[in-house]
């Protein structure tokens, strides 16, 4: 999560909103984004609801302004690919 | 063959549901909406209006 905050002004310039979701609670989430400082939003899926909608594990989506998804990185973010997938869509007309 | 073919795809679609029927890449994203550290989140919120990077993690206090 930190990775997506040292490139939060990239993905913002795309106007893509980053958001990290895990199973943890909302005052866990806090605490967490106080230390690293993280000025994105981190949703509690405390009962997994959203991750059983999506796919196991370490997994980022980038979900398009019409909510088709247009990419799916598995294991450990990797901005660089995320970032050039989003420009791509740009590109492309909505 | 065919039979034996089969029955491999519907045991690995056992064991790997999300292989055999997850989501893919030009797949509608499930809608949802959850409490955040920024109030309530919906994707229908940022539908037509920003792309969503959703980035799924395991735990807070762990690396990524």
């Amino acid at each position: 999560m930190k990775a997506f905050q040292e490139d939060l002004s990239k993905f913002e310039s795309l106007n893509a909103q980053v958001l990290g979701i895990s199973p943890d609670d909302v005052e866990t989430h806090k605490r967490f984004s106080k230390e690293l400082g993280l000025q994105f939003p981190l949703i509690a899926d405390t009962d997994q609801k959203i991750r059983k909608l999506y796919k196991p594990g370490r997994v980022t989506f980038v979900i398009d302004q019409n909510g088709v998804i247009r990419f799916i990185q598995e294991g450990m973010p990797r901005n660089k690919a995320l970032l050039e997938e989003i420009k791509k869509l740009e590109k492309k007309p909505q | 063959m065919k039979i034996l073919f089969v029955s491999v795809a519907f045991i690995i679609s056992l064991l790997f549901p999300w292989e055999a029927f997850g989501l893919d890449a030009g797949d509608k994203a499930p809608l949802f909406e959850g409490v955040s550290t920024q109030g309530v989140i919906r994707l229908s919120d940022y539908l037509g209006k920003k792309v969503v990077v959703l980035a799924f993690y395991f735990k807070d206090f762990t690396s990524g």
